[in-house]
């Protein structure tokens, strides 16, 4: 196919193009969707230069893999499925080398949330876009992984709490606390960002 | 509201509740402020997110990523490097090598093993060549008690005319 058809054709026929060996096809789906990746990658890692180490590194995987897709899902969920194992073992690595905190040990324990007020008013209400965009990242910046990663497997690629303990290694219980926690925590934090930006 | 009503209520706001428990919880929230309160809370959350990975974008251009991606793929695909052929005098070299070491071998061991020949000292006669002179040989037979010498001068392959032999007793 030439580079015109390519930018033409949908996911299905470039894919089936690529397993056939096609780099150009395989290209066009990596333009298509590499800001996904990448997205994907960022909330989960919180760094721009591992972000984009690993959404590359998704791609390679992805071609290599590439043989093994069926189609039973779209080509970018497939993709982010594999963007997110490499955040995850890369997440799981750091935290081997590194002491959890405090706060997330007790936010295992499942005690912290019950506590937190309810935040009434929206704090995100009247921002810009880019603004909003911001407090969201500092804000995601300051959950454990654990609490980030269930946020963006569950809000972000959408999947139910059945789904999650497989990739997250951990029971269904588990999921749903550590979901509370990070919505409850999410929303007290950006309710401190509008605090401090008042004053 | 106990914890486990909590994490009902978000189950109940993510469509995870089977019907009749969540119409509990929908009852729920029209009796209970703090219920309802609580709701909108994990909403709002739910609605800054939505929006938030759009707005990410790779800060790298597309032919600069995919050049790596590219280069990546290549470099983990290439075949092992192999070597290439080797010429006629390397392979005869290498196969000279290891000959000329097994020939020196089997010479050392034929010198080393072999009888006493023709040259060697018999029971009653031994031959000695004169090092500086090759073209002298003498011939001692301690029996007989003859000594012989043969002179090959100029050369052997000159003739036989011009050797020259003598006896002496």
């Amino acid at each position: 196919m030439t580079a015109k058809d390519n930018s033409s054709a949908d996911d299905q026929t470039l894919v089936r193009a690529a397993q056939q060996g096609d780099m150009a096809a395989f290209e066009e789906l990596v333009a298509r969707h590499r800001d996904k990746i990448y997205a994907r990658a960022y909330s989960m890692m919180r760094n721009e230069e591992e972000a984009i180490d690993l959404s590359q590194e998704a791609w390679v995987k992805g071609w290599q893999r590439l043989a093994q897709f069926q189609g039973d899902s779209s080509f970018g969920t497939w993709m982010t499925r594999i963007v997110i194992n490499l955040c995850l073992d890369q997440l799981r690595k750091q935290k081997r080398q590194r002491t959890e905190s405090i706060e997330a040990m007790d936010a295992e324990s499942g005690g912290v949330e019950r506590q937190m007020p309810v935040i009434t008013v929206n704090p995100t209400a009247g921002l810009e876009r880019g603004e909003l965009r911001q407090r969201i990242d500092r804000a995601l910046g300051q959950l454990s992984y654990e609490h980030r990663t269930v946020l963006v497997l569950h809000e972000f690629e959408e999947m139910e709490y059945k789904q999650i303990p497989k990739t997250m290694e951990c029971s269904i219980g588990t999921v749903m606390s550590r979901l509370f926690y990070a919505r409850r925590k999410l929303a007290a934090l950006l309710a401190d960002l509008k605090k401090l930006d008042s004053v | 509201m106990d914890y486990n009503a909590q994490l009902k209520l978000q189950a109940f706001l993510d469509g995870e509740l089977p019907k009749a428990e969540a119409s509990e919880m929908a009852s729920l929230v029209t009796r209970d402020r703090e219920a309802a309160a609580l709701l909108e809370e994990l909403r709002n959350t739910d609605k800054v997110l939505a929006g938030f990975e759009g707005g990410i974008e790779l800060p790298e251009s597309r032919d600069f990523f995919w050049s790596k991606v590219q280069r990546e793929i290549q470099r983990l695909e290439a075949p092992a490097p192999k070597f290439a052929p080797a010429s006629l005098l390397a392979r005869w070299r290498r196969l000279l090598v290891p000959a000329s070491a097994l020939a020196l071998v089997l010479v050392t061991v034929v010198v080393l093993i072999q009888p006493v020949g023709q040259f060697g000292r018999t029971s009653a006669a031994d031959i000695e060549t004169a090092l500086a002179d090759a073209g002298a040989f003498t011939y001692r037979d301690y029996e007989a008690g003859t000594t012989l010498v043969w002179l090959s001068y100029p050369a052997d392959n000159e003739g036989a005319e011009s050797d020259e032999m003598g006896t002496f007793e």
